[in-house]
């Protein structure tokens, strides 16, 4: 079975050269998009916007960062910030964004995408397709697509919210609050988790969501796995703590993989 | 298309009665029901003491008594802050007390609130030790007229939100709703087909319905807006979310535990004369 690499170097204040190591082969560099969903934007979320290469706001995620984004810098001029931290395209179903905040980025050339018709689909669903279609990389498997304000809130937001990372298996979908992140580790392949400490853990754990697992096993974690059966109702792992530095995660379902965020994160 | 569903005869009936205020749930409303509460570790909602005031049993899980020492005189900013704290103590305090602050601690030990001390036992999260404790005390009452609000369960760290769901699942036998300032939760067992009585004063219109556990082949709902018809559901494809509620009682019959949740209006009016 292929392995997939995955490690938060996004996190990271500065992007770190990844060390050789005997055994394994370095992830490859990704190439970062972000998409603010509309929730309060967590403390790190410029260092999440300079590492990205094309930041999209769904709809009122855009009152976030015209409203938020001067707060992370008190100390400097709200209006400097905002040109700072400009998204490209805006694009949703627009009954959230407000006129004001609307007005500034269209005079500002940012791209305004309406997509009020089409309501199949959530706003995050509608960023994912978006972004996957128009990033500047060529092979998707050095994408990655980290999303802010997609956790806490209403609940079934926060579920739809999840369920895109499913729907969206073949791509690297990252969703962060303040508290953590959560990834998909499909089963389709076997994984490898490189933590970095210095900004991630301990606290972790690994949750069967939508489909129960029958063995899931586990190398580098306090409470490993072992062909373990987990499930709604029974087992799921949860308040787990990484123990090396190297997690490796394989089993026969879909996992949501679940790890801490070290406070405070500096820019 | 053969319907796959098995014909469910028992009827569970689910009712937010809890979100109104004492005077507005009648005696004789058949769907009253004794309460039992649950504070978790994160800030309470606003509408926290409307649901004290129901509860019989009140329980803070450990760093939950800080919760209520600090946030419930914040409600009520124009009172006596330490006359709140006197009127809300909790009967129960449970946890391995790695939280609770020791001022907290001391002073609700003194005022009477029981305190269990479950360090020696790591192997289940908080909510699930203080439902197995609600159990155990409340062997002798009628568990279908009988429901643990729980506050606390949902943001934070996603590992202790999807322990705090899976006790729903673990518990399915009992009546669970985790509440925050935006939503409800609470699990529709497969082993019933489920009427749920809107309280469209404080709950609505936005709601769900996601088979977390396992897929669902077919779920069939009516008084959404858009209702399921012997619909298949499973994460990767369809689940229910942003749909709405259309009338004032729904129901969900489905082969597959789902799970409910439904927005709150706020500000909810707690009536409560302090």
């Amino acid at each position: 079975m292929e392995v997939m690499w995955h490690a938060s170097s996004f996190l990271l204040p500065q992007p770190q050269p990844q060390e050789p190591r005997e055994d394994a082969p370095p992830p490859a560099a990704l190439t970062y998009a972000l998409i603010v969903l509309n929730q309060r934007l967590p403390r790190f979320a410029p260092l999440l916007w300079n590492r990205a290469q094309l930041r999209v706001c769904a709809d009122g995620g855009a009152n976030r960062v015209y409203d938020n984004m001067p707060k992370l810098f008190p100390d400097q001029d709200p209006q400097e910030v905002r040109l700072r931290y400009t998204p490209d395209v805006i694009k949703g179903d627009l009954d959230s964004i407000r006129d004001d905040v609307k007005e500034f980025y269209l005079n500002l050339g940012v791209r305004i995408v309406d997509e009020s018709h089409d309501q199949d689909t959530t706003d995050l669903h509608k960023c994912v397709a978006y972004v996957s279609g128009s990033a500047p990389v060529e092979d998707k498997s050095k994408l990655c697509i980290l999303v802010v304000g997609a956790l806490g809130g209403r609940f079934d937001h926060e579920i739809g919210n999840i369920n895109v990372l499913h729907r969206f298996s073949n791509l690297r979908i990252v969703l962060l609050s303040d508290d953590c992140l959560i990834h998909l580790l499909p089963k389709t392949h076997s994984h490898v988790i490189h933590v970095q400490l210095p900004v991630e853990g301990p606290h972790c754990g690994l949750i069967p969501i939508g489909a129960p697992s029958a063995r899931t096993s586990t190398t580098g974690l306090q409470w490993n796995l072992s062909d373990t059966a987990m499930s709604f109702g029974g087992l799921i792992s949860t308040s787990n703590v990484v123990k090396e530095d190297k997690i490796t995660v394989s089993s026969d379902a879909d996992l949501i993989w679940t790890i801490s965020i070290k406070k405070p994160i500096k820019e | 298309m053969v319907s796959r569903l098995v014909q469910n005869t028992k009827v569970m009936k689910h009712a937010a009665t809890f979100l109104l205020p004492s005077s507005a749930v009648s005696a004789t409303n058949r769907l009253a029901q004794t309460y039992a509460l649950v504070v978790l570790n994160q800030q309470i909602p606003k509408f926290t003491p409307l649901l004290w005031s129901h509860a019989k049993l009140r329980i803070c899980a450990d760093g939950g008594a800080n919760r209520i020492f600090d946030g419930v005189p914040k409600l009520f900013p124009d009172q006596n802050q330490l006359n709140i704290q006197h009127r809300y103590v909790p009967n129960v305090i449970k946890g391995d007390m790695d939280s609770i602050r020791p001022e907290v601690h001391q002073f609700y030990a003194e005022l009477g609130s029981e305190i269990i001390d479950d360090s020696e036992n790591q192997d289940t999260n908080d909510l699930h030790k203080c439902i197995s404790f609600i159990q155990e005390q409340t062997s002798a009452f009628d568990h279908s007229n009988f429901c643990t609000l729980v506050t606390g369960a949902l943001g934070g760290r996603f590992d202790h939100e999807a322990a705090n769901l899976n006790a729903l699942y673990v518990f399915s036998d009992m009546r669970i709703v985790l509440l925050s300032d935006d939503c409800q939760i609470r699990l529709l067992p497969k082993t019933h087909q489920h009427e749920i009585h809107i309280q469209s004063t404080v709950e609505g219109p936005h709601c769900g319905l996601f088979p977390i556990g396992g897929p669902s082949v077919s779920t069939t709902t009516t008084g959404l807006t858009w209702d399921l018809c012997n619909s298949e559901m499973k994460f990767g494809s369809m689940i229910s979310t942003s749909n709405k509620v259309r009338e004032e009682k729904v129901t969900v019959c489905s082969d597959a535990d789902l799970l409910w949740t439904i927005s709150l209006k706020t500000p909810i009016h707690m009536g409560l004369t302090c």
